[in-house]
């Protein structure tokens, strides 16, 4: 092993091939996978989480990833995963890891529940942009953790430095200006939030208690392009070690809202499942609104706000939260059709508009009949 | 192409094309039913008096009473199902529209339908634009009896910019002003004293936060110009005017705050204006000023939870210092009231007052609508629940009266809710959910709709009668002939607006009170001047105003349907009276005996003892300079002494 540092918990693992990630959007200079283990003699992580000492005051010191750590190469043990549906967050590309102490494993609970996770175990996501200006180089801005000790959640963030060589703990919250060239050639300039404790809590909660979003199983129960191939999601964490085995085989799974090819409505319930559900459901930040938008909901139209009257419009001619074919009445399409900070929906996590959202559910509304009464 | 068929009456004959395309070319109409057969008229609007964006075409009619009426205009006809209509009613001509009415989803579905009170010899301009659609409909004009309004708009547009949610005065005349606010530009219509105003543009640097929740005025500095404080998602920044008024100076804080209700509010009384600002995921923020302007950042205290939407800073308990009410949604929508203990600290007394609603509510109305001289509360709900009215039993404690309040009726939601008198009737109203609840006096409402919806509240054309701003238009009171006036507080003492003053006034209907207050209802600023119906009376026997410091001014003079000026420990007349603090009372609090002294020695003086309200309850002379108070009942009083030094007053608090 290279690297290992005096990891107070290790991760031993008595099966199979070391996993890496193998994004579309990597760099050609991104390095190899690292060498598989034989089978039986059980490499061993080199992360480093104590779990009476974290958060830690660098990034580095996890030692979630190997090589220079602005590769985003996943340190043996810290699994890439990414939901079918994403969150969007102006933009900005992410790799998520998941990482669990040896010994641990996540239990299925129900399709649209979160993973029965255990103590010790941390969510990673980087958050970056390519084709940063004006160098046209990537910038990692933030890497978010979320770790389990004591039976609850905590957060921490660390905010990356310019030479992208360190993070460094900050829950206070800050914004960076960010310039890039997009995906679609458009150059795109933003203010970026980096959250605080009180922002991430404000989304990552349920009745007050810190909760993960996306490590669902209807969210997971996809193939991920390993660096070995590709696998289901489900059945590589089982592999892993890091899911029971046992978890039903026919779970009611999201789309992805980009996939054109799939139903227009399982788009759409997708998308604010990711999206929305988290602040739209009991115990989130708006459950006091009527729309219930986890996508274990959403079957029921009245739960995505169809011909429901909102309590309070912005404008009184918003008449329903989905206006069946009227966009113009609906105030879903309204607020996600606004920058205003007041207005657009969600309220975290973006200020520009997610354009492709738009009009996704602009076509959604518009082949609903008949008008609401 | 279209036609107007006139479907009542045989009166026309064939109509010209066209006509109906613009202003100038208006189609006379009468009481009958019409056919649009689509909406292509190249004039659209740009007045538009229902809310919303204008629209591309109209068609345009002219409709002139031969008699008064109500007139309903409708689209909501059989022949109309499923259509998509909206329209809008002007007085004043083509050069000179203001609003008096319109409707754009009145009638079942989206159909339009709107009634209103016409003048013989009127000539009204009705449009109907192509907001939804250019399909075709039918419409109809119906003249009946008019009917008693209770209370009336008229609009006309204000080139408003950005957020338009501020209506306070800017430059120290007293008269309202519109503020509009962008990243980097405050936009001042300066009302003038002949009416009208002019636009003023002041660039600022680029804000850090924007007003996107709520904005708060007040002058934080004493320089005799307000400054804005901008409630942002992410953090409050204060635009901080020059000693001229013509320029602003940014302060923005770091600390993330998700603003809410903002307010200026002297939190400490120590004379400097403070500033208070609602988190909607954390503990509630403030800014405690120096004394010379300069604010540092502070957080807890004031609600440890998050959930914190609409705060008023109102004295409920009368004790002469401001308390906190939070309304409270979301995460955590328990209700909270900090009572101020008056040495600094403050206390959650909401569950033992029966005020820690767990319903979702933004925003609260404080007023006294019974006019007993304590503040009631109305806490509206803004999502699927119900309304709380609370009655304040003037002893530090509230009862429910929801029940037969016409509030237990009444569903509306909404997440701004606020109080004044629009009909000048002396007895305050609640606006909010499009509707205006008329106040009875007696803690029960009447419910109005009216045309503009909640927005910043002032005098626009200083009438007298409470005009609303809804972004870049202005609904002017049409009034009526009750009476009314308006008190302006400049502290000296205290901070220079006044803010937190308890201004009361007392005519043949009553003792009315107001409070100056920075920041009420949920998002709007309204006017700092403190305006009381009167009814039809026509003399005031008293206005008093409590200020901060405990600085009593009372005028004797003043006249209906007049604004008055009170310079916080100034004579303002040979019948007017100030309180100086050289009257003291000991012990304070007290449960027997007052002792009363001044600079010369009182002896035997007259004195009389009156409710904070106004009401006497004790009259008689010091005994040696000592008061017996044992019969009176715990609350907060003031006394009066005459002494040659002529008419000295002060509070003191019966336990």
């Amino acid at each position: 092993m290279r690297n290992v540092r005096s990891a107070q918990v290790t991760k031993v693992l008595g099966a199979v091939l070391i996993i890496v990630a193998a994004f579309g959007a990597c760099r050609k200079d991104d390095p190899e996978s690292p060498t598989p283990e034989p089978p039986g003699t059980g490499p061993t992580s080199p992360v480093v989480f104590d779990i009476n000492a974290v958060p830690y005051a660098q990034l580095s010191t996890y030692n979630f990833f190997q090589g220079p750590m602005a590769d985003q190469q996943p340190s043996y043990g810290v699994l890439p995963f990414e939901p079918i549906s994403t969150l969007f967050t102006d933009y900005a590309k992410k790799k998520r890891f998941v990482w669990m102490p040896s010994g641990v494993k996540a239990q299925y609970a129900a399709d649209g529940a979160l993973l029965d996770f255990a103590d010790g175990t941390v969510l990673i996501k980087n958050f970056y942009y390519d084709n940063v200006q004006p160098g046209g180089d990537r910038r990692i801005i933030e890497t978010r953790l979320m770790f389990r000790r004591n039976g609850a959640w905590e957060f921490a963030d660390y905010v990356w430095n310019a030479e992208q060589t360190e993070a460094t703990f900050d829950l206070v919250g800050s914004n960076t200006a960010v310039e890039w060239v997009d995906d679609n050639s458009v150059a795109r300039s933003i203010d970026y939030r980096i959250p605080s404790h009180a922002e991430c809590a404000t989304c990552h909660k349920s009745y007050s208690q810190p909760v993960p979003i996306g490590t669902k199983p209807q969210n997971l129960n996809g193939d991920f392009a390993y660096e070995d191939g590709s696998m289901n999601q489900l059945a590589k964490w089982e592999l892993m070690g890091y899911l029971e085995s046992g978890f039903p085989s026919g779970i009611n799974t999201v789309v992805d809202y980009h996939d054109v090819t799939q139903d227009l409505e399982m788009r759409v319930r997708s998308y604010v499942d990711i999206n929305c559900a988290h602040c739209h459901a009991d115990g989130g930040h708006c459950d006091y609104r009527p729309m219930r938008f986890a996508f274990g909901a959403t079957i029921d139209p009245v739960n995505l706000g169809v011909c429901v009257e909102p309590d309070d419009p912005i404008d009184p001619s918003q008449t329903h939260i989905v206006s069946r074919g009227n966009t113009a009445r609906s105030m879903m399409y309204y607020r996600i059709n606004s920058n205003d900070e007041a207005v657009r929906m969600p309220l975290f996590g973006r200020t520009i508009i997610h354009e492709e959202a738009v009009d996704m559910i602009g076509e959604w509304i518009d082949g609903l009949s008949p008008p609401c009464p | 192409m279209k036609r107007l068929l006139l479907a009542t009456t045989t009166v026309l004959g064939t109509l010209a094309a066209m006509a109906q395309n613009s202003c100038a070319t208006a189609y006379t109409v009468t009481a009958g039913t019409y056919t649009i057969t689509l909406v292509d008229g190249t004039e659209p609007p740009t007045l538009v008096c229902t809310g919303g964006p204008t629209a591309a075409h109209a068609e345009w009619y002219r409709y002139t009473p031969a008699a008064d009426h109500s007139l309903t205009i409708t689209t909501d006809l059989p022949a109309n199902v499923g259509r998509d209509t909206r329209f809008h009613v002007y007085t004043g001509g083509c050069a000179a529209l203001a609003c008096v009415g319109g409707d754009d989803d009145g009638g079942s579905g989206y159909l339009s339908t709107a009634s209103l009170n016409v003048t013989q010899g009127v000539t009204y301009l009705i449009a109907f634009d192509d907001r939804w659609e250019d399909d075709g409909f039918q419409f109809r004009l119906i003249e009946e009896e008019p009917v008693e309004e209770l209370v009336g708009f008229h609009s006309e547009p204000i080139s408003t910019s950005g957020y338009s949610i501020c209506v306070v005065d800017m430059n120290g005349d007293h008269l309202d002003d519109v503020v509009s606010v962008g990243a980097n530009n405050i936009r001042i219509h300066h009302q003038q004293a002949g009416g009208g105003f002019v636009q003023t543009d002041i660039s600022t640097t680029t804000a850090d936060n924007t007003p996107s929740w709520s904005l708060a005025a007040g002058d934080i500095d004493g320089n005799g110009f307000n400054d804005l404080m901008y409630g942002g998602g992410g953090g409050v920044t204060f635009m901080m005017a020059d000693a001229t008024g013509t320029a602003f100076t940014e302060v923005s804080f770091p600390e993330y705050v998700f603003c809410q209700r903002t307010n200026m509010v002297d939190i400490n009384n120590d004379g400097a204006l403070d500033a208070f600002s609602c988190h909607d995921v954390d503990a509630n923020v403030f800014y405690l000023n120096d004394g010379n302007g300069a604010l540092t950042f502070n957080q807890g205290g004031f609600g440890p939870t998050c959930g914190n939407y609409g705060s008023v800073w109102v004295d409920y308990d009368n004790d002469g210092d401001v308390d906190l009410f939070v309304a409270k949604c979301g995460c955590d929508p328990e209700d909270i009231l900090y009572r101020n203990n008056g040495d600094g600290t403050f206390t959650d007394v909401a569950p033992s007052l029966g005020l820690n609603d767990t319903h979702q509510s933004w925003s609260s109305a404080w007023g006294d609508y019974d006019n007993d001289g304590d503040m009631d509360v109305v806490i509206g709900s803004s999502s699927s629940g119900y309304h709380k009215v609370m009655r304040n039993n003037g002893d530090g404690t509230f009862t429910d009266v929801n029940t037969g309040s016409g509030f237990d009726l009444f569903t509306g939601q909404s997440i701004e809710w606020n109080t004044r008198d629009f009909n000048n009737d002396g007895y305050l109203d609640v606006i909010g959910a499009g509707a205006l609840m008329m106040g009875n006096g007696d803690m029960t409402f009447t419910m109005t709709t009216i045309q503009p919806s909640n927005g910043p509240i002032g005098d626009l054309n200083n009438d007298g009668f409470l005009d609303i701003l809804n972004g870049s238009t202005v609904h002017y009171n049409n009034g009526n002939e009750n009476h009314w006036v308006t008190v302006n507080t400049v502290g000296t003492t205290s901070n220079v607006n006044g803010i937190g003053a308890r201004v009361q006034v007392t005519s043949a209907l009553g003792t009315q009170i107001r409070e100056v207050r920075s920041g009420d209802g949920f998002e709007f600023m309204s006017s700092l001047n403190s305006h009381f119906g009167l009814g039809a009376d026509t003399e005031i026997d008293e206005i008093v105003v409590y200020w901060p410091s405990g600085i009593v001014n009372v005028v004797h003079t003043a006249e209906v349907n007049s604004t008055v000026t009170i310079v916080e420990g100034v004579f303002e007349g040979i019948a007017d009276e100030v309180y100086s603090p050289a009257l003291a009372v000991f012990p304070n609090p007290v449960q027997q005996v007052l002792n009363v002294s001044a600079e010369k020695a009182l002896g035997n003086a007259p004195v009389t003892v009156h409710e904070v309200s106004g009401k006497l309850v004790l009259s008689g002379t010091l005994q040696n300079g000592r008061l017996d108070v044992s019969g009176l009942v715990p609350g907060v009083y003031v006394l009066q002494v005459i002494s040659e030094d002529g008419n000295l007053r002060t509070r003191f608090t019966k336990q």
